[in-house]
């Protein structure tokens, strides 16, 4: 299609534009102006492309090549098919890693939905001190993540805030990251700490972009608060929903540091998500051919939502 | 009027609440910050002491005469900078080539461009590590560096803000005979400001955050970035709470502080930031 754009602008170019091109005035056209507009072109592109076919594009086929590879780092990769992936799915570790990070994923994005929307829904009222509020509220949204992994490996210490608020409670006090079943459950809990007040932004510019005549006409009809929600607010916040519940998948999925401080993946692997069993068998056991095959799954989980969330992107910007 | 009168209350609920709620988010960094100043013995004590008195002050130089903190805050500066200013610059005139150009393969390259946006780090940093490794950057500030200069998300986003700008402007600028390279930087840039500030926040904030790349391909002290001296540090002292909170504190001084000084643009970054990683 830009080729035909290409086409129509040489021939709509001011003053000095070559013709038309034909093959024979190939060396004319190649000093006219529009081959100098098309090399300008190139130039302006070209060196952020060399970076990205460097560091982005030769790496992405290079994990699909050593993925078919068995490569250890010292001797040169051995050509070995398909039996990374074939060695994976017979690998309970793998599939618990799989588990694990579908557990994070979704234990952790559920909740934001719900939470983020409350928590923005509040905010959008004429709070106030509102704007204070919002500012102290999204703190744990931009400490640093090592501070962060930090600061909750501190809260859940069998001595910290996180069981003495159980203690307050008159509940009894858990072993948190040393548990098989509240690890989990524990980084989860940090993550929403983190996240929710993250996603309560992105709620927010979409309920501030509600124009006020639908609530006043509402308000005319005699329509009450939670009607107003149902019938109003749901309704014309659906592509902020629909975004949030893509990005939210997709940013849960990119989980490593927090998981590498807090628990290494432990215990009993009982934490070890994906992106944690790829760096352990690249970087811990040197197999960068199977890494690089457990990569493939997650390159492929990844696509699937970031592609969905072009399509949001897209059908937001239409209309 | 009953209305008004149950409006207000559910309004003040809703401030309690958030106010409640707000402490509840607090807790853990006041928690962070009342530790720093603790004596060790008075880490645990319960009830929770939010205020300890008198505040241990020493824990300060005495954490962070632990280990070479300020090389590491160095690197972090030298990093952050080097990689906004590459990268800024750089997807700025990529941003100008798509936006304002016509070119035979403009689309499949715009789309190539944007295909390396879903890609995870976790993908990568095998095959990368293997291309630092045979560049000989690892244990290297251009390791540190052009690696993660490489981003499209700036691209996508100068492109979408150049479009914006009106043709006629770039082409009244070249009929002045202002050069293609004059018309760009005296008559495009200075018009791009709004996106150029949102994108240096956004990648200056990762790059000073990031920890996954600095942590495989550094092992050389000297080289080390803050987040990786933290971990460091915090796996070496892990039992000397006062000290790890101390220098946690120090950590988050100047993301908190960038945050206050640019609110808006870090807010408007957020709603973009879904494309990066």
């Amino acid at each position: 299609m830009r080729v035909l754009d290409a086409g129509t602008t040489a021939a709509a170019a001011p003053a000095g534009a070559a013709p038309r091109v034909r093959r024979r005035s190939f060396s004319r056209w190649l000093r006219s102006a529009e081959a100098r507009h098309q090399a300008w072109g190139y130039l302006f592109l070209a060196p952020m492309f060399l970076l990205l076919l460097v560091f982005k594009f030769i790496p992405m086929f290079q994990a699909l090549y050593l993925s078919l590879t068995s490569y250890d780092l010292l001797s040169p990769p051995r050509f070995v098919g398909l039996r990374n992936y074939a060695d994976l799915l017979v690998d309970p570790l793998f599939h618990q890693s799989v588990a694990v990070t579908v557990y994070y994923v979704f234990g952790t994005a559920v909740f934001i939905w719900v939470l983020a929307l409350a928590a923005a829904l509040v905010f959008n009222a004429p709070l106030p001190g509102r704007n204070f509020l919002r500012t102290v509220y999204f703190l744990p949204a931009i400490v640093p993540v090592v501070v962060y992994a930090v600061i909750w490996l501190f809260m859940f210490h069998p001595y910290g805030l996180a069981n003495a608020a159980l203690h307050d409670l008159g509940l009894r006090p858990l072993q948190w990251l040393a548990d098989r079943r509240a690890a989990m459950p524990g980084l989860i809990l940090a993550a929403l700490w983190r996240f929710v007040p993250y996603f309560m932004i992105i709620y927010l510019a979409g309920l501030q972009n509600i124009p006020n005549e639908y609530y006043e006409a509402a308000a005319i009809d005699g329509a009450a608060g939670r009607q107003v929600f149902r019938y109003v607010t749901l309704p014309l916040l659906r592509p902020t929903v629909l975004l949030v519940i893509v990005l939210s998948i997709i940013f849960m999925s990119k989980v490593f540091t927090n998981v590498l401080i807090m628990t290494g993946g432990g215990p009993g692997g009982a934490t070890r998500v994906l992106s944690l069993f790829i760096y352990q068998t690249g970087f811990q056991y040197f197999k960068m051919g199977l890494a690089s095959a457990a990569s493939m799954f997650l390159l492929f989980g990844t696509m699937v939502f970031t592609l969905l969330q072009l399509r949001i992107f897209r059908d937001d910007a239409r209309g | 009027m009953p209305a008004g009168k149950r409006a207000g209350l559910v309004t003040w609920i809703g401030v309690l609440l958030v106010a409640a709620w707000g402490l509840v988010q607090m807790a853990p960094i006041l928690w962070m910050v009342s530790t720093s100043l603790k004596p060790l013995n008075q880490v645990f004590a319960l009830p929770v002491q939010w205020l300890p008195h008198p505040p241990e002050w020493a824990n300060y130089p005495d954490a962070w005469n632990q280990f070479p903190f300020g090389r590491y805050f160095a690197n972090s500066f030298i990093v952050s900078l080097s990689v906004t200013v590459l990268n800024v610059v750089l997807a700025g005139m990529a941003g100008y080539s798509l936006a304002k150009y016509h070119y035979f393969g403009q689309r499949a390259l715009f789309i190539a461009i944007l295909s390396t946006l879903m890609l995870p780090i976790e993908v990568l940093m095998v095959p990368t590590f293997i291309i630092a490794k045979d560049l000989g950057w690892l244990n290297s500030y251009q390791g540190l560096i052009i690696p993660v200069a490489a981003d499209a998300f700036g691209v996508f986003l100068m492109r979408q803000y150049m479009l914006s700008l009106p043709d006629s402007l770039v082409e009244a600028a070249r009929i002045d005979g202002a050069g293609e390279l004059g018309t760009y930087f005296r008559i495009v840039v200075p018009l791009t400001w709004p996106a150029v500030l949102t994108l240096a926040i956004l990648t200056w904030r990762e790059t000073w955050d990031a920890f996954v790349w600095p942590y495989l391909i550094i092992t050389d002290d000297a080289l080390r970035t803050i987040p990786i001296g933290l971990e460091r540090f915090e796996s070496q002292y892990v039992t000397t709470y006062n000290s790890v909170m101390a220098i946690s504190t120090i950590a988050m001084v100047p993301m908190v502080l960038l945050f206050f000084f640019f609110q808006r643009a870090f807010i408007r970054g957020i709603a973009l930031s879904g494309l990066k990683d």
